[in-house]
């Protein structure tokens, strides 16, 4: 698949805001760190607005047609894509809801403000979990079409969010090491579940070949010509290649990069990182995250490619 | 969901016309709708005998040839003081255009009519175009035939009275087995494709004889991957099997060919090897009842097939079949003895000879039509040998081509499977005596005579050295040297040798070439990059003159040619006028329809051009051509319909066959009715005369067919068509070269050679001439070319959509070969002949013979051509196989350089080459020979839009 | 109904004569025009409802070659359709035919993601999907001849390797050839139902040739009685 740039930034952004989001609401429920201050909730779920609609606009600009992405919202019963919209337009007025009643601290407003802030998160991760199942819900792209895609999202949401968070404590002046220990579980949690996926997508799947593609299944098929000199929308749009000592670069650089250094850099910093160095930890996730997306897309292959030639997707 | 969103079509702005196209040779019917004046929709005409409905890829694509960015718009000439080929041009009047042309011209006409060459590429106007040389008085005309498929057509029309491709057709309703030798691609499109569905829906089997399997090869039941330039000798070998076990058809060879005809037998002397014959001339045979020579003209004779005998006067003599069966049973031509080098395994020869026995003997139609032979017999059944052929220039394109073709006939000949149900059959105004009655002008005193029209076309059918196109010392009169000794049967002239010819001034000086539609810098030609060069070569013995003085190109598009045009008459598309594709020229006939057509103009033309028929007359009126001006010197015919309907070339018979007659009520022959364009157009734009049932096969001896046929003037009397499979006419030239012929003689031991070697008059099979001076260790393997399928035997293959489809050949291999070569996909590759060598990118594929590479032809462009941007892929990418084949053969001591060509016919080698193939160094990527990008046009300011929505709707986006 | 195609894959030449049919129909057609890039220049390309791939099948000199056109297959659980979150992509519950309505469509893609066959492709210039209509706007226009109400590639193939019908009706010409010549679809591993079909090649039958014609002529020929044959 071809990686577009608008759509990893896009669901790396927006993962990392949702994730924040979520995860704020839980460590203000739990009072991590000795609790946020309104203000401090408020400013963190800027911070994570500023991702998601970032990623969200992103989002349109991938868009052939953009004046009709308001249509988008129509076919919730079907089409995860949909679903995604819906759950992240419905996600503001909660998590709005809940950063305005704890700036303004009403403590005859609490349970309200809790009940629209755990809305908020669900909907977050919802709306994350949606983001995956866009991808995992394709059948025709064997390296997508796995719960793990979705547990993927969550996980490297939850893990972005969770180092923006630590970043928020660290400047928020909390008592750190409970932020630390959740963003080096979501780390372990994140680099497991994308290490299975690596290894799953490289079992050759019994999945769809040249010959069932043709229907030619007693001999060996090999395309002669496609019909097309130059590339059309599909070669552009499906038939990017990457080579395997560049996809094992790669995937070697997300896991330095995305996971190895911030976790070397939380343990160096005894889980207590300043504001730089935290600041520093989300950074370098962050660009892990981006290579891990761009992997995301340019590994995976979809089955019009056996009608390009390709024996096996 | 509401269906509300589906616009339907806007029927109240739009208008339906019918036309015929010509986006290809085919000639299809199509039904073109207009919106606004716009094209909106070609398709096929379904009530049109071609094509019947269905239409292809280029057909469709028609739209996009109207709308060409390529299109000229104006006449233009070269800008005084500029080089030629440098493609500075300046846009003049017509008025100014046609005075230049008149001119020069009627100087020409005046002192030496020879001196003006008008030769004609793809067009579909050779009555016109003939009759318009004929009346200047040049013997210099053809068209592209010569490099085409002249072999198909000389063997078939001194064999069997008809031929592949345009006159003749495979009956799809009946036939049971079905064999293509050589028919690349997308030959006759849309015909052959209706017919192998038939074929295939029926049941029969179809078995491709072709080194390439693509295109229609691919559906074929058995692919035989053949050697290129070997199909003569597998011809040869079938035949073996069926003689070595009896299997002819002993009635049809009595009845209906020359095979009890006795040839005398006195090697050494004259008259050898000519048939017996009786005071009157009539060829004798040996009546086995009467126990006397008859004439085998007879009717009610009882001929010996075989037997040597003696003739009154002492002479021994043989029957042609005793003849044939001698050399063809010969261990020679057994499968075993010719496997290796057909590349096709004796089994698969010997299976093939007896399928076919077994289809024509054992699987017979038998059609309960009364019908009457040419003596007066009347048969209650029609007797089909369901085994029908069909072949084109895999044969054709070799030196060796006429008579591997003559091989393909005598099959047909044997199994009695000619103009029967399910074979091969013939189309009006086929078949016509062998050959057609019809020799070349060949007087030198007429030739030369200044302001004189030629007695005779041109074109025609020597039969015996007399009629050759020589001076009194044997030296061509024709500037491409046809009819001479080299190629004496050159009937459809030798294009590819003009430009060579004109600028070595060899056999003399020409002053004006007229190139229609034929892309002779580029595609068409042979050993392009030289070409290149001589049109642009200066004349050392005349300053400032080129060796060939005026080059006028007529064509629609900006082709690679028009950049070296001296003057460029701009011609109009196929949809802008009037066209008739008459039975005078190559009709559309089918084999139960004799059938013409005609085009009319649908699209208002936008543009300073015209058609180039209409120049045609109106040159000819200037000019004052006897056929198109009065007495007085007044014009004929006020434009190209009026002559159309009016002129006659005998009285009754003219252009078109339909409607004729003061009310239209004629059909074939009347007198002229002047509102004969409506009722084509009325019609559909095509006129159909079918064949009542007993006269739609045998016709070569069918009394109902042919007494229409001589009373139309297809034949001049009604009389039997003997098949030739002896062909006398080729041994009188061998006499010839033997210096036992009782007339000319050739002086130049090349020539005696050639005639000895070559004019066999049995059908025989020798390597093609390339290959017999180049080594074939040093240059492995065969080289050659198809069209592809959306662009076969298109004006062009440039047009917005089809060069989506392919932009860029490739030079392919057979993927094991190759891999044992080391070679792989998108390998950039030189490929090297004796002539030279290219650079180009390898594809492997498994349907191609192991020693054989091919390509795409004409893919390659020359940028800013064809309306393309100069970094145009076809340009930089593509690249064309003609660099490697010379017009020449390689030289030999001793001998002159000859023509690559068919040594009997003239036909263009083309497929005789062989190369070798290696890597390309790394870092060597691109095609090469590189040409420079030609210059736009002075209308045209280069630029081309990065996006193109064309659409006929209003309401579109 | 379920309208559709059956490909004959025993007589198509692979001569795109339905491909380009398709394109100028549908240039002007219910979501024209057909965007063209680089018309005239180095890589052209454009928007196509219906490609001709090609395929060899087997090694040389066992191989054959399958000319195999594909366009949208109208899959009766069409994926594209399930994924769309605009509407724009619709299953017509009349007849099956699948299309993408041009006012809806934001061109996000996913469709083309959705769709195993490349039978979507994007018109960048108004940044809609277009595909295959089935040549809605013919088939159902009263005002076309009876004859010519099928889709533009159908009334066009050369070689009739194409046949448009109601998949639905057992009775009907495509139902029976897909029965006759044991019609398959492309992928069906992935469920989507399509209602195109592809009929594969043929075997032709063996043609007997034995105890044809008596050999030895050569020898019998020294000797030979000639046959009294009269005209």
């Amino acid at each position: 698949m071809h990686p577009a740039f608008s759509v990893i930034f896009f669901t790396v952004s927006s993962g990392a805001g949702f994730g924040l989001f979520a995860l704020l609401f839980f460590a203000d429920v739990l009072k991590l760190g000795g609790g946020l201050s309104g203000e401090q909730i408020a400013a963190t779920g800027a911070i994570a607005f500023f991702f998601v609609i970032g990623g969200l606009l992103s989002s349109v600009l991938h868009l052939a047609n953009p004046k009709n992405a308001w249509r988008a919202f129509s076919r919730f019963r079907t089409s995860w894509l949909s679903r995604e919209g819906v759950f992240a337009v419905a996600f503001f007025p909660f998590a709005f809801g809940y950063l305005v009643l704890s700036w303004f601290s009403l403590a005859n407003l609490e349970v309200l403000r809790l009940l629209l802030g755990l809305a908020a998160a669900l909907l977050a991760w919802i709306t994350v979990f949606s983001t995956g199942m866009i991808y995992g819900s394709l059948k025709t792209i064997r390296q997508w079409n796995t719960p793990l895609v979705p547990a993927n999202y969550l996980a490297l949401g939850n893990f972005s969010g969770s180092l923006l968070l630590l970043a928020v404590a660290a400047w928020a002046g909390l008592i750190l090491a409970p932020f630390a220990y959740l963003a080096g579980s979501m780390l372990i949690f994140a680099a497991l579940l994308k290490a299975i996926y690596y290894f799953w997508i490289a079992e050759p799947g019994a999945g769809p070949s040249i010959q069932t593609a043709t229907g030619f299944t007693r001999a060996q098929v090999r395309l002669l010509d496609a019909g097309h000199t130059h590339g059309t929308f599909l070669t552009q749009e499906f038939g990017f290649k990457l080579a395997r000592e560049y996809a094992l670069a790669l995937k070697f650089l997300v896991f330095v990069i995305g996971f190895i250094v911030p976790l070397a850099l939380l343990i160096m910093t005894s889980g207590k990182p300043s504001l730089t160095w935290s600041a520093l930890i989300t950074v370098a996730a962050l660009v892990g995250l981006f290579a891990e997306r761009w992997l995301f897309f340019a590994e995976a292959r979809h089955v019009v490619n056996l009608y390009h030639g390709s024996q096996r997707c | 969901m509401s269906a509300a969103t589906i616009k339907i079509e806007n029927h109240e702005q739009q208008e339906v016309k019918f036309t015929t196209c010509y986006m290809c040779a085919c000639r299809c019917g199509i039904k073109v709708t207009l919106e606004a004046g716009k094209v909106r929709f070609i398709q096929g005409n379904r009530n049109h005998p071609t094509n019947q409905g269905v239409l292809c890829a280029k057909g469709s694509a028609g739209i996009m040839k109207q709308y060409s960015r390529a299109k000229l718009s104006k006449p233009l000439m070269r800008k005084p003081g500029t080089h030629r080929g440098a493609g500075e041009f300046v846009e003049i009047e017509w008025e100014q255009a046609l005075d230049i042309l008149t001119d020069r011209l009627d100087l020409i006409r005046s002192t030496d009519p020879s001196k003006l060459a008008f030769f004609t590429g793809r067009d579909q106007m050779q009555a016109l175009t003939g009759l318009w040389a004929q009346q200047f008085g040049t013997p210099n005309w053809a068209a592209h035939g010569g490099f085409c498929s002249v072999n198909m057509a000389a063997a078939g029309l001194y064999t069997i009275g008809f031929s592949f491709w345009e006159f003749g057709a495979p009956d799809w309703d009946y036939a049971k087995y079905f064999v293509m030798w050589g028919v690349a691609e997308d030959h006759s499109s849309n015909p052959i494709k209706i017919g192998l569905e038939k074929l295939k829906r029926h049941g029969g089997k179809f078995v491709s004889i072709n080194p390439v399997r693509t295109g229609y090869s691919a559906i074929a039941d058995e692919w035989i991957p053949i050697k290129p330039g070997m199909d003569g000798l597998l011809a040869l070998s079938v035949v073996h099997v069926l003689l070595s076990r009896e299997l002819f058809d002993w009635e049809f060879l009595v009845r209906y060919t020359n095979a009890p005809w006795m040839v005398v037998q006195t090697p050494g002397k004259m008259g050898d090897g000519l048939f017996l014959r009786d005071e009157a001339g009539n060829p004798l045979v040996w009546d086995l009842e009467k126990q006397t020579f008859v004439s085998a003209l007879d009717a009610d004779i009882a001929p010996a097939v075989f037997g040597e005998f003696v003739a009154p006067d002492g002479r021994p003599l043989k029957t042609s079949m005793q003849l044939m069966a001698e050399r063809y049973l010969d261990e020679r031509y057994a499968p075993e003895n010719v496997a290796a080098e057909c590349g096709v395994p004796a089994e698969a020869i010997e299976r093939m000879a007896l399928e076919m026995a077994h289809v024509a003997f054992k699987e017979t139609v038998e059609l309960d039509i009364e019908w009457t032979d040419i003596w007066g017999r009347k048969h209650d059944k029609v007797i089909g040998r369901p085994v029908a052929m069909y072949a084109m220039r895999g044969i054709s394109a070799h030196s060796n081509g006429f008579h591997a073709c003559r091989a393909i006939h005598l099959i047909q000949m044997l199994l009695g499977a000619l103009d029967g149900p399910g074979n091969f059959r013939a189309r009006a105004p086929y078949p016509k005596p062998i050959p057609p009655h019809q020799v070349p002008e060949n007087n030198i005193d007429i030739i030369h005579a200044p302001n004189t029209p030629l007695s005779r076309p041109p074109l025609g059918f020597p039969t015996r050295p007399e009629d050759l196109v020589i001076d009194h010392d044997g030296n061509p009169l024709r500037i491409d040297k046809a009819y001479s000794w080299e190629t004496p049967i050159a009937s459809h002239g030798l294009m590819h040798m003009v430009i060579t010819n004109a600028t070595n001034h060899d056999p003399y000086a020409i002053d004006t070439l007229i190139l229609f539609m034929a892309n002779m810098a580029w595609n068409s030609s042979m050993n392009t990059k030289s070409v290149q060069q001589m049109l642009v070569e200066e004349d050392p013995e005349e300053p400032g003159q080129y060796k060939i003085p005026f080059l006028v190109m007529v064509d629609a598009f900006h082709s690679e040619t028009v950049n070296f045009a001296d003057l460029v008459l701009p011609d109009t598309t196929y949809l802008e006028r009037h066209d008739c594709i008459s039975l005078l020229d190559r009709p559309i006939s089918e084999p139960d329809a004799a059938a013409d057509a005609i085009r009319y103009p649908l699209v208002e033309l936008d543009r300073d051009v015209k058609p180039w028929q209409e120049v045609l007359v109106e040159l000819a009126s200037r000019l004052k051509f006897p056929a198109f001006t009065h007495k007085d010197g007044t014009r004929k015919f006020k434009n190209y319909p009026d002559f159309i309907v009016n002129y006659e070339r005998s009285p009754g018979v003219g252009f078109l066959a339909g409607w004729r007659g003061k009310d239209g009520d004629k059909s074939l022959k009347g007198e002229p009715n002047p509102k004969q364009w409506e009722k084509y157009i009325e019609n559909e734009s095509f006129f159909a005369h079918h064949w009542p049932d007993n006269m739609k096969y045998n016709r070569f001896a069918n009394k109902d067919y042919l007494e229409v046929a001589a009373d139309v003037g297809f034949v001049g009397k009604a009389e039997p068509i003997i098949m030739q499979f002896y062909s006398e006419p080729l041994q009188k030239f061998r006499l010839a070269g033997q210096g036992l012929y009782d007339g000319p003689q050739p002086k130049n031991q090349t020539d005696r050679d050639r005639l000895v070697k070559y004019f066999d008059p049995l059908p025989l099979w020798y390597q093609p001439l390339e290959q017999q001076r180049v080594n074939e260790a040093d240059y492995p393997f065969y080289a050659l070319t198809q069209r592809p399928m959306m662009m076969y035997h298109s004006w062009d293959s440039q047009n917005v959509w089809l060069r989506q489809i392919l932009a860029q050949n490739y030079m392919y291999m057979n993927r094991g070969k190759a891999e044992r070569m080391g070679l792989a996909d998108d390998d950039w590759i030189w490929v090297e002949s004796h002539n030279g060598k290219i650079r180009c990118q390898l594809k492997t594929m498994e349907g191609c013979e192991e020693n054989t590479v091919w390509t795409w032809n004409a893919i390659g462009k020359q940028g800013g051509a064809w309306g393309l941007k100069p970094e145009a892929s076809e340009a930089k990418k593509g690249f064309l196989l003609n660099h490697l084949i010379s017009e020449l053969l390689p030289e030999k001591q001793g001998e002159r350089r000859v023509t690559n060509s068919d040594p009997v016919t003239g036909q263009a080698a083309w497929f005789d080459l062989r190369v070798k193939i290696y890597k390309a160094a790394a870092g060597e990527v691109g095609t090469w020979p590189e040409f420079p990008a030609i210059k736009p046009l002075p209308h045209d300011d280069g630029e081309r839009p990065n996006v193109l929505r064309y659409s006929t709707r209003s309401d579109a986006e | 109904m379920r309208l559709g195609l059956v490909i004959d894959l025993d007589v198509c030449v692979g001569c795109h004569a339905c491909a380009v049919a398709c394109k100028e129909w549908n240039a002007s057609g219910t979501t024209a025009p057909l965007t063209d890039y680089e018309p005239y220049g180095a890589e052209p390309s454009g928007v196509w409802f219906n490609r001709i791939r090609h395929y060899e099948v087997g090694e040389y000199p066992h191989n054959k070659t399958i000319n195999f056109p594909m366009s949208c297959m109208h899959c009766e659980d069409a994926a594209c359709v399930t994924v769309c979150p605009t509407g724009a992509s619709y299953k017509r519950a009349e007849d099956g035919i699948v299309l993408v309505d041009q006012d809806k469509c934001m061109g996000c893609n996913l469709c083309s993601w959705a769709c195993p066959y490349g039978a979507r492709e994007l018109d960048r210039e108004s940044g809609t999907m277009k595909k295959c209509t089935l040549c809605v706007d013919r088939i159902y226009d009263t005002k076309l001849p009876f004859e010519e109400r099928q889709p533009a590639c159908v009334l066009t193939c050369p070689t009739h390797a194409r046949m448009f019908g109601d998949l639905d009706d057992p009775e009907s010409a495509v139902s029976q050839r897909v029965r006759e010549r044991e019609g398959y679809q492309l992928m069906p591993e992935l469920g989507y139902n399509p209602t195109n079909h592809y009929l594969p090649p043929r075997t032709a039958t063996p043609i007997p040739t034995e105890n044809m014609g008596k050999p030895g002529f050569k020898d019998r020929l020294k000797s030979l009685a000639n046959k009294i044959v009269k005209r």
